[in-house]
C-alpha cells in the first residue's frame, strides 16, 4: 500500500465531536474528533457537493448540512438518504499533538 | 462541479457563528415525541367531536378543525422527518416518516428525494422539483394549488409510474440510480396501504372515509396555504434565500401546525438546525434578515388579492407582504421574468 503522510493539523484545532476540513495537492479532506477517536474522509459529500467541515457530528457519523445525509465516519459507509455512495476514508495516525493523513489512502 | 449551486447561508451572504450552528443543530428525541404527543392529542379530541357531531350540522365545524389539525401537521412532520431532523433515533423518524407522508399523499423516499431537490435549487425554473405552478402565479394555478387538485394531478400518476418502475426524467434528475428501486417498492407499499383502506371501505366500514378520506380533503386547502406562501411573489432563479423565501409571522396555533416553519428562509438557510430549535436560529439572524411578512391569513389574502389582480391585468403591488420587484406590473402589464445570480 503506497503510502503519503501529510500533517494536517494539531489535535486541538478539532473541537471534541467535530469537523474541520483540510485542503492538501488539490484535494479536499474531513478531519474528524468523534468519541471513538480522530478519523479523516473525502472532505465533499457523495449526494451533491458539498463540503463537510459545515456538517454536524452525532457519535460516530457526520451529518451533511445540505441535505442530512449520514456516513459513518470510521468506514465511510452512507447510512442514510439522500446520500448513498459511501465515503472515502483515509488513516489516520496521532503523533504527539498532530494529526497526519495518508493521503494515499 | 458544474451543476452545483449552493443554496445555504454562504450562498446568501448569511453568516453565524458555526459552534451556535452546531448547537442550534443539535438533536434530541424529546421535542418530536412531546410534538408526536400533543398532535395525538388534538387529533383524539377532534376527532370524538367528529364522530359526536355525525349526523347534525355541527360535523362541519368539528371536521374542519379535525381536518385541520390531522392535514397540516402530517406535511409539517413529513417535511422534518424527510430532513431527518425531527428525532434523534434514526428508527423514530423514519416510522414518523412513513406515516406522516402517507396521510400528506406522496411517498416517502420520493418525499425525501424531491426535496432535497428543493434545498439544491430553490425556485430555480426547471431545477426546483418542488416548485408547482408557473410563476408569476395566475388565478388558476393559485384555484389548481390551493384546492389539493394540482398535487392530486401530480401525485397520482407519478405513485403509479413508479410502482411501475417507468421513471420520469424529472425523477431520474433527481433521485440516484441506485435508490430508484425503494421509489418503486416505496410507491408499491403506499399504494397497498390505499387499496387496503379502499377495501375496508368496501367491505362496509366507513371509518376510513370519516377519519382519514373527507378530513385530508378538507385540510388540505389549509395545508397549502402555509406551503403556498413559503415563495409565492419571491425572486426566482437566484442564490439568495432571502430574495426567493418568505418568512412570516403567525400565532402560536400556526407555529404549532406548521412546526415553526414560518421561520422559512431560516430553514433553508441552515436545513440542520430541527424545528423546536427554529426560533433561536431566528433570534441568532434575524438582524440580517428581512422583516417576516405580517400573519398567516393577512399574508395569503394579500397573495390572492394579487393573483386575482394579475388575472384582471390591475395592478399587482401587494399592501404590505414582500415581492420581488418584476411580481408588481402596472395595470395592464405583463409582468416580466427577471433571472439573477442563476449558473
Ligand atoms: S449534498 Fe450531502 S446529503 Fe445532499
Amino acid at each position: 500500500m503506497s503510502e503519503n503522510w501529510v500533517r494536517a493539523c494539531a489535535t486541538d484545532d478539532i473541537d471534541e465531536e467535530d469537523v474541520i476540513r483540510f485542503d492538501h495537492d488539490g484535494q479536499t479532506f474531513a478531519v474528524y474528533n468523534t468519541p471513538s477517536g480522530f478519523y479523516a474522509t473525502h472532505g465533499m459529500c457523495t449526494h451533491e457537493e458539498q463540503h463537510l467541515e459545515d456538517g454536524l457530528v452525532i457519535d460516530d457519523v457526520i451529518e451533511c448540512p445540505l441535505h442530512q445525509g449520514r456516513f459513518h465516519i470510521p468506514t465511510g459507509e452512507a447510512k442514510g438518504a439522500p446520500v448513498c455512495v459511501n465515503l472515502k476514508t483515509y488513516p489516520v495516525r496521532v503523533d504527539g499533538e498532530d494529526i497526519y493523513i495518508n493521503t494515499a489512502g | 462541479m458544474a451543476d452545483y449551486i449552493a443554496t445555504n447561508a454562504a450562498s446568501s451572504g448569511v453568516k453565524l457563528d458555526k459552534k451556535l450552528v452546531k448547537q442550534l443543530s443539535r438533536r434530541s428525541d424529546r421535542p418530536g415525541l412531546i410534538y408526536t404527543a400533543q398532535w395525538l392529542v388534538l387529533l383524539a379530541l377532534t376527532g370524538t367531536a367528529v364522530w359526536m357531531a355525525l349526523g347534525t350540522w355541527w360535523v362541519i365545524p368539528a371536521m374542519l378543525a379535525y381536518g385541520t389539525v390531522l392535514t397540516v401537521p402530517s406535511y409539517s412532520m413529513s417535511h422534518e422527518c424527510a430532513h431527518g431532523t425531527a428525532f434523534r433515533t434514526r428508527w423514530l423518524n423514519e416510522t414518523m416518516l412513513w406515516i406522516s407522508s402517507l396521510l400528506y399523499f406522496e411517498e416517502p423516499y420520493h418525499r425525501r428525494f424531491s426535496h432535497a431537490s428543493h434545498h439544491t435549487y430553490t425556485w430555480m425554473e426547471g431545477k426546483d422539483s418542488q416548485m408547482p405552478f408557473d410563476t408569476p402565479m395566475g388565478l388558476k394555478e393559485w384555484f389548481l394549488e390551493v384546492t389539493g387538485i394540482g398535487l392530486f394531478i401530480y401525485e397520482s400518476p407519478l405513485y403509479i409510474r413508479n410502482a411501475l418502475g417507468r421513471f420520469s426524467d424529472e425523477v431520474r434528475r433527481y433521485t440516484p440510480e441506485s435508490e430508484l428501486p425503494k421509489l418503486k417498492w416505496g410507491a408499491r407499499a403506499c399504494l397497498a396501504i390505499y387499496g387496503s383502506l379502499a377495501a375496508v371501505v368496501l367491505a362496509g366500514y366507513w371509518w376510513p372515509v370519516i377519519f382519514i378520506l373527507i378530513p385530508r380533503l378538507v385540510g388540505g386547502p389549509i395545508m397549502l396555504l402555509f406551503t403556498l406562501i413559503q415563495h409565492v411573489e419571491m425572486q426566482e432563479n437566484t442564490l439568495d434565500l432571502r430574495d426567493s423565501t418568505r418568512s412570516f409571522r403567525t400565532n402560536w396555533l400556526g407555529r404549532f401546525l406548521y412546526m415553526n416553519m414560518n421561520n422559512h428562509i431560516e430553514h433553508h438557510l441552515y436545513p440542520m438546525v430541527p424545528f423546536h430549535q427554529l426560533p433561536e436560529l431566528n433570534k441568532a439572524v434575524k438582524d440580517q434578515l428581512p422583516e417576516p411578512d405580517p400573519g398567516f391569513f393577512r399574508t395569503n389574502i394579500e397573495v390572492f388579492w394579487v393573483v386575482l389582480k394579475r388575472s384582471l391585468r390591475l395592478g399587482t403591488k401587494a399592501p404590505s407582504i414582500r415581492q420581488a420587484p418584476h411580481m408588481i406590473a402596472e395595470r395592464g402589464a405583463k409582468a416580466e421574468r427577471i433571472t439573477k445570480g442563476y449558473v
